[in-house]
């Protein structure tokens, strides 16, 4: 019989074994961020900076596990985070996606949500919010893994 | 072999014709391109094959060409994010891959519809025309223009690939003048040569498109660009409004008459 191993989304894992990467000095790594707040309670979607932007829709853990985030990713777009396991109020977040998309004409919407199978949840509320709003945008997905690799980026 | 490297494929392949089924055995068809002035690097580039794929792609044209030597051969510059097994297209090249999907379902008629041309009958004479119109406004005002005014603007133009798609664009056209021309004069071998040209023409340049040019494109193209693209794209949707659905019920039903024969004379 197969060992019940819990959630994948909270099962412990530890990487201290793993070789340290090649660091960079912190002060060389400048920050991406162009905004604030981040968190999509708090945000807004009529804030100028989401108006015709390349929106970043983050699951929290995301920026932890990527070292690259802010190079790769951030950089030139606007975001706002969340978690769809821990948060609440999922609803809301569905309603701020759709405005995104009707009021402030977002460009594209990128998901970037960590290998864990809650996490797709994030994907399901912006699939969600483009299905009832009248205006669509390219939406793309990123999966990346709990060492920090890109296990796959496609549009969804 | 650098030098062959930036010469153009038709000047090679003339040069040393082996060089033709080399490409074949890699799924390049520039063989039968009536320009080939793309340099050989860019398509080695632009077909995006596996590093192994390339070694031995390459190394086989070096054998062609320096059959008595040895020859390094220099590793073509790559973008990193090659998938070749599997082509995902962005959502606005889908649009584009979509709209082909229905032009080969009419092109894949033509034979039966030429085999079956009634050019004596107002009948079937309204059925060429409306197939010449189809080509006219869903083929090349509605999808090509989204092409030529949209999507290429986003790159060199003088790149060898866009004027090869553009000089393929100038022949459809040339080919529907002429169906107009035959058509006006009720001449039945005429309409039916061009239909079949257009039908090779357009076969050959939605393969490239598909498998070639809109990968690369997708490539090469940012994220902002992909959503500016969608939206533009959209807006023409907007302004062609119900034309293109009536395109897709010419096809559907000719697919349906022909399929009952209802059209056979």
């Amino acid at each position: 019989m197969m060992e019940f191993e819990g959630c994948p989304g909270s099962k412990m894992f530890d990487f201290r074994d793993k070789d340290p990467q090649e660091e960079t000095s912190a002060a060389k790594v400048k920050s991406q961020l162009r905004q604030w707040p981040i968190q999509l309670h708090l945000i807004s979607p009529d804030a100028p900076y989401y108006q015709g932007a390349d929106v970043l829709l983050v699951a929290d853990c995301v920026a932890y596990a990527l070292g690259s985030f802010h190079t790769d990713y951030l950089k030139g777009k606007s975001i706002a985070i969340a978690c769809p396991k821990l948060d609440e109020g999922q609803n809301i977040y569905v309603e701020k996606i759709k405005s995104w998309l009707e009021d402030a004409k977002i460009n594209t919407l990128t998901v970037l949500i960590m290998q864990v199978p809650c996490c797709m949840g994030l994907l399901n509320l912006a699939q969600q919010a483009t299905q009832s709003s009248k205006r669509k945008v390219p939406i793309k997905s990123v999966v990346v893994s709990l060492q920090g690799e890109i296990l796959s980026e496609e549009w969804a | 072999m650098e030098e062959y490297l930036n010469k153009g494929i038709k000047e090679i392949i003339s040069k040393f014709p082996q060089v033709a089924d080399i490409l074949n055995e890699y799924n390049i068809g520039c063989a039968p391109c009536s320009v080939g002035s793309c340099l050989l690097r860019d398509i080695v580039e632009i077909h995006n094959l596996s590093v192994e794929d390339e070694q031995a792609l390459m190394a086989k044209i070096a054998k062609v060409i320096y059959p008595d030597r040895d020859v390094k051969t220099p590793a073509i510059k790559r973008k990193p994010k090659a998938k070749p097994q599997e082509i995902k297209y962005s959502p606005p090249m889908k649009k584009l891959v979509d709209e082909h999907v229905l032009i080969k379902r009419w092109v894949a008629l033509i034979p039966e519809v030429v085999d079956n041309m009634a050019m004596e009958s107002e009948q079937g004479r309204h059925l060429i025309q409306e197939g010449v119109d189809f080509i006219r406004f869903y083929a090349d005002k509605y999808h090509h223009a989204k092409e030529e005014e949209i999507l290429f603007k986003y790159f060199d133009e003088n790149l060898d690939i866009l004027k090869t798609m553009h000089q393929e664009h100038e022949k459809a056209r040339s080919h529907v003048k002429a169906m107009l021309e035959a058509l006006d004069k009720r001449d039945k071998k005429a309409v039916a040569e061009h239909l079949i040209a257009y039908r090779e023409l357009l076969t050959e340049h939605i393969k490239k498109e598909d498998e070639i040019l809109y990968p690369w494109m997708d490539r090469n193209l940012s994220i902002t660009q992909i959503g500016q693209l969608f939206s533009k794209f959209n807006k023409i949707d907007e302004q062609f409004a119900d034309a293109p659905k009536r395109h897709e019920e010419f096809v559907n039903m000719l697919e349906k008459n022909l399929n009952r024969k209802e059209l056979r004379k």
